[in-house]
């Protein structure tokens, strides 16, 4: 890792400052030829935390890390780093670190109710493939695996061979559902191809910066430290923050508009009333890439069947139909300002200031979006909404205009999304709803067609055959129908790999704890640390974390990241990669195929699943070889001494094969070696080249010469603007829970904060979760800041302290509440309820009340 | 009683009435009720006050708007009250009637407040800080440093006034509102 | 005779068992079952540390030694530059702005902390007096700067 130009650069720039200042100072030591004078060997990975994908330099000595830094070659962070990205030199150290498999026993036997006892690696998967066989023999869906956003891309890529191959069940679900599957699914309704088509280059292009349900200044800081910079440098540019409460970003705001929950939808159709109205919007432009489609209305809230709520619901599902431009029109006439100021609760002079921003067409607007609007029962409708702005004005796909749905996940792009491990995906945007795209799959793959399941349990028309001699009927489940089915003891077993979901999951008491305890199921969590999943769990397995293995990321903006393994995990710890594919080695594909598939791969008879998935001819090509980095340093690849190929590799090179081979195009990535040698790649990759902005001639060189903008992703390459009204929630505040409560997270602690709680330096910082209030809304209830107070639902309570002068500050009738806290499980009082298209938990909407402790 | 001692009594009287009445008027002017009456001192300086320690602390000892922006004797009282018919003047042209007004005029409103303070060498801050209680134990040590500082250059006829002109609002400028935009404490040259 | 070896041998497995049976494992709610409600946490007070807190490691941004409630960033002003801007730092007698903060995106050398540094508290944060849930076992190593 070269930096020695980098170095040079900075010294200088250093100097100058020191001598504009009139002091001397001493110049910041920098990494140089990998090893720096106190023997501190240097090196890039991405960092471990959100979706921003900052790069940051790991010190290493002595076969530990003993410093982090952020890299200042690194595009998107440029040295920068936020506190918990400083302090990832900690993140691996924790004292209580599992360092062997653990499985509840008693008298020396597995038992649901017995006490943790350690285990080796060999009895931890010998009883697991036998509890996972028997619960396979009931079907598709008795068993099932949760992963996450946090695998490295091949651990992602792994875990999809295993399930939906080796196992032959579409229960794969990855903890971004809870995170970001609203955005995917207007993604694909609206551009038929996933993921963002500007860049964090937009950062510095924009005149305006629009934040819908992003609180970016917690949660994406260094984004917003991008944001902040051209919003301080830059002449005339605007910030405008449109949130249910105010936080940190609306420091930053030149427009605040604090909305009542759900009237965003409102909001959104007055601002295309008024684009309509004014005649503001680019005619060319819409006659030329846009069609104009309306959705189904009235679907429910994604609660179980039995409640009211879904059987009231008279529409169902999300398919397009198509409208003109004037139907269109008369859709969102109703959204006048008047209305819509009245039912969001916005003065209409913030709401017409929002509004004459985006008609503007001389101003380059980036709408960035995060939960706010991904966890919300109308998710896939507000993302379109936004689009239907952007797309009216043709401000898209070009630099500073942009819509751009953030991710809060490390890799909930490269991983989660683009290997697809949902239950309705398969690797680069196939689905398992079309048989062609499994048999692409099984080609690739090498296995006899029909061995994965359809969505319908179809293929060529007839039914695929379960283990079990029945047909295999429908398979997709959602993550949170698994914990409802766990509930309900129709799926048995369950693997948890790399995510608290126990902790992260809605309606703790009602759902997921009693589906974790019941007494039918086998419940695995592979985890660094005994995290609350780890103790609802009946085995636990020790996890090598981060740079203990060599690792691949995607970020926001589809940028691939690399890094080698640094370190090596503590005790008998082993990488998510390791796990996935030794469990493979005990389960046999007779043990999970019916007779019919057997009998058209004869030759895989009787053979492991590892056998058939990874040591295939494709993931085991390249052979075992030295690590090294530009300088000559060696890096350790506990995957490949295991194995004894490079198995990332392997299993990078089969991944790609899916987006060079298929029918669909714009997915295209760089060679393996690529990444390791850059800080990152932005797909789709052709020539060699990156792609900053999609669909546009120009930027995107698959947009044929003359065609100007193009969205190939749909047929026609048209996109859709899609119309939805404002629908009120499921939950309202009432005479009893007379509070929304908002639940998120906070600047210092990741997610569950798992690691970053372990982190002292972070703890001390921000210790507790606490109930942010309103002072009236305090003293009505006689509550005082600093006491304990009880937070109570139709589904269960938590006990915090209040604050009522805290960094976020919440309008009367709205308590917000992060979710880090182990000790305080805010989700034992969160609604279940999700958007019916995207199946995505709203975690931002729910009534409360809140009474002395 | 003859005439003229009836009179005196009479006016006397009435003249009691009349001042009376006109220190309760003014009396009543001096709460913070009357400050927040105005939409103006409630939306904006009175909502950021409320984050602050002046408001809200350990002992619920607190200040109210007049006890730092209105003197304590008569006749400061007196001159600080006829220059508040400019702000009456200024509420009927709706001057800072809305918090974009309020925040563009923000740097003007405070800097006058800055100057009056200086001027009086922080009056209203002394009706209830004083040097000679703190305690520098309880202080941070850079704080402590400070006020020590500041003591030691104490004027020799004025205990309480730093000797080389500085005064309370010098260093505590932004503690009970917010700064306004363009502020710059290192052009700050008091 | 045999008897008692049986007994004997099952007292020695158990105690086996006993010994193994167990593992020292706990969230971070501590002993709190899942299923309880939440407990009470001990209330600290930001530390104030004369002179700072030391860094664990060179590249570490430093955590702020006092209490910040007064002082406020926002889009118009930012008061951690009262007292550590380049400008008045030395009057203070406050530590100045870190080098690092003076360089632009494109490594522009301002007279000023560089607006991508704007907001202090997405990196520095004050310590609340209170023992770590679990100890951290990163170690300092010695740097010669």
């Amino acid at each position: 890792m070269s930096m020695n130009r980098r170095e040079f650069i900075k010294t200088n720039a250093i100097a100058a400052a020191a001598a504009t200042a009139g002091v001397t100072i001493p110049t910041v030591t920098l990494a140089k030829d990998g090893m720096d004078k106190d023997g501190i060997r240097w090196d890039k990975a991405a960092c471990r935390f959100c979706g921003t994908g900052c790069s940051v330099l790991i010190g290493t000595k002595g076969g530990k890390v003993v410093a982090t830094q952020g890299d200042p070659d690194a595009p998107v962070n440029k040295g920068l780093n936020c506190i918990k990205g400083y302090f990832l030199s900690k993140i691996m150290y924790g004292k209580d670190r599992l360092t062997k498999p653990l499985l509840r026993k008693t008298n020396g036997k597995y038992d649901k109710n017995g006490e943790f006892e350690e285990i080796s690696w060999d009895e931890a998967f010998k009883t697991m493939a036998e509890k996972w066989v028997a619960a396979r023999k009931k079907g598709p869906k008795g068993v099932g695996m949760f992963g996450s956003g946090q695998w490295t891309i091949w651990e992602g890529y792994a875990a999809q061979k295993l399930l939906k191959a080796g196992f032959r069940s579409n229960s794969l679900e990855p903890n971004a559902r809870h995170c970001m599957a609203s955005a995917v699914g207007s993604f694909m309704r609206t551009f038929g191809i996933d993921e963002p088509m500007g860049c964090y280059d937009d950062l510095e292009h924009a005149d305006a910066f629009v934040l819908w349900g992003s609180n970016m200044s917690e949660m994406h800081p260094i984004l917003w430290s991008r944001l902040t910079d051209t919003r301080l440098t830059k002449k005339d540019s605007e910030v405008h923050v449109l949130s249910t409460f105010k936080h940190r970003s609306c420091d930053l705001a030149d427009n605040e508009l604090i909305f009542t929950p759900n009237t965003d939808l409102a909001i959104a159709n007055y601002i295309a009333n008024h684009i309509i109205q004014t005649k503001a919007y680019d005619q060319a432009f819409i006659d030329k890439n846009v069609n104009f489609k309306k959705t189904p209305t009235d679907i429910g809230y994604g609660l179980r069947a039995s409640h009211p709520l879904e059987k009231k619901k008279t529409g169902k599902g999300g398919k397009l139909s198509g409208i003109t431009f004037d139907e269109y029109a008369k859709s969102v006439a109703p959204y006048t300002l008047e209305h819509a100021s009245e039912i969001s609760g916005v003065p209409k002079t913030r709401l017409k200031k929002l509004a004459e921003l985006y008609a503007n067409p001389n101003k380059k607007v980036t709408s960035f979006w995060t939960m706010g609007m991904n966890q919300h029962t109308r998710g896939v409708w507000m993302n379109s909404l936004v689009y239907n702005i952007h797309l009216m004005m043709g401000k898209i796909s070009e630099p500073g205009n942009s819509p751009f749905s953030l991710t809060g996940q490390p890799s909930a792009c490269g991983t989660a999304r683009e290997v697809g491990t949902f239950t309705h995906r398969l690797p680069a945007d196939y689905v398992v709803k079309k048989d062609a795209h499994c048999k692409f799959a099984e080609k690739i793959w090498k296995l006899p067609a029909g061995t994965i399941p359809r969505a319908n349990g179809k293929t060529d028309g007839a039914d695929q055959t379960d283990i079990s001699g029945k047909p295999m009927g429908k398979t997709m489940i959602h993550a949170v129908a698994m914990h409802r089915a766990l509930n309900d003891g129709k799926m048995n077993c369950f693997w948890v790999m790399c995510n608290n979901n126990l902790q992260a999951a809605a309606n703790f008491n009602e759902e997921s704890l009693p589906g974790w305890r019941n007494p039918d199921n086998f419940i695995t969590v592979s985890d660094p640390y005994p995290t609350i999943s780890a103790m609802g769990a009946d085995m636990i397995l020790p996890t090598s974390m981060w740079v203990e293995k060599e690792g691949a990321y995607g970020n926001s903006e589809r940028r691939t990241q690399f890094w080698r393994q640094q370190t090596k995990g503590p005790g008998e710890s082993k990488s998510d990669l390791w796990q996935v594919m030794e469990f493979a080695k005990y389960v046999k594909t007779d043990d999970v195929w019916d007779a019919t598939l057997l009998a058209a791969a004869p030759e895989y008879k009787g053979k492991t699943l590892y056998d058939v998935l990874y040591a295939n001819g494709q993931v085991d090509k390249f052979p075992a070889q030295q690590i090294t980095d530009p300088e000559g340093n060696v890096y350790g690849n506990d995957e490949m001494d295991d194995c004894g190929y490079y198995v990332q590799k392997g299993l990078f090179e089969e991944y790609r094969r899916f987006q060079f081979e298929g029918p669909k195009k714009g997915h295209e990535m760089a060679a393996f070696e690529d990444y390791h040698a850059s800080r990152g790649i932005r797909w789709p990759v052709i020539d060699g080249k990156e792609t900053l902005w999609r669909y546009r001639e120009g930027y995107d060189a698959l947009v044929p010469k003359g065609a100007g903008v193009k969205f190939y992703g749909k047929p026609d390459g048209k996109a859709n603007i899609i119309t939805a009204p404002y629908e009120p929630p499921p939950e309202s505040p009432d005479k009893e829970y007379d509070l929304w409560l908002s639940t998120g997270r906070v600047l210092e602690h990741w997610h569950s904060a798992s690691m970053t709680r372990r982190v002292p330096e972070l703890y001390k910082a921000m210790p507790d979760a606490v109930i942010y209030m309103h002072p009236a809304d305090a003293k009505k209830r006689k509550l005082r800041r600093g006491k304990y107070a009880k937070v109570v639902s139709r589904r269960g309570e938590i006990m915090a302290r209040v604050e009522t002068r805290g960094r976020n500050k919440p309008p009367q009738g709205l308590i917000f509440v992060p979710w880090f806290d182990a000790g305080r499980l805010i989700n034992k009082v969160t609604l279940d309820a999700t958007d019916p298209l995207s199946k995505e938990t709203d975690y931002k909407k729910c009534a409360v009340k809140v009474v002395k402790a | 009683m003859n005439k003229s001692s009836k009179l005196l009594l009479v006016g006397g009287a009435l003249g009691v009435i009349f001042w009376g009445g006109f220190n309760t008027a003014m009396e009543a002017t001096n709460t913070e009720t009357f400050c927040i009456s105005c939409h103006e001192m409630e939306e904006n300086v009175y909502l950021e006050y409320q984050d602050t320690i002046h408001y809200s602390n350990r002992t619920g000892v607190r200040a109210t708007c007049p006890d730092c922006h209105v003197p304590k004797e008569w006749i400061h009282k007196m001159v600080r009250k006829i220059k508040a018919s400019n702000e009456l003047y200024h509420k009927a042209l709706g001057t800072i009637d809305t918090p974009e007004k309020f925040e563009a005029k923000r740097m003007k409103l405070a800097q006058n407040v800055w100057k009056t303070m200086k001027e009086t060498d922080s009056r209203e801050c002394r009706n209830c800080h004083s040097f000679e209680y703190m305690d520098f134990e309880k202080q941070e040590e850079r704080s402590a440093d400070r006020h020590d500082e500041a003591i030691e250059n104490r004027d020799p006829e004025n205990e309480e006034t730093h000797g080389d002109g500085e005064t309370c609002i010098d260093c505590h400028k932004g503690i009970a509102h917010r700064l306004p935009e363009g502020y710059d404490p290192a052009e700050d040259d008091s | 005779m045999k008897k008692t070896i049986k007994l004997i041998a099952g007292i020695a497995l158990s105690c086996f068992v006993m010994g193994i049976a167990g593992a020292d494992v706990s969230s971070l709610r501590g002993g709190n079952d899942l299923a309880n409600a939440a407990e009470k946490t001990k209330k600290a007070k930001i530390e104030k540390v004369s002179g700072g807190i030391a860094r664990t490691w060179a590249e570490q941004p430093p955590m702020i030694p006092h209490d910040v409630d007064k002082y406020q960033i926002s889009i118009k002003n930012n008061g951690c530059l009262k007292c550590h801007s380049a400008a008045t730092y030395e009057k203070e007698k406050s530590p100045k702005v870190g080098d690092s903060h003076f360089l632009t995106r494109e490594d522009k050398a301002l007279e000023k902390v560089s607006s991508r540094r704007w907001f202090c508290d997405q990196c520095h944060a004050t310590q609340k007096g209170l023992t770590p849930l679990v100890e951290n076992t990163f170690e300092t190593v010695g740097r010669s700067d």
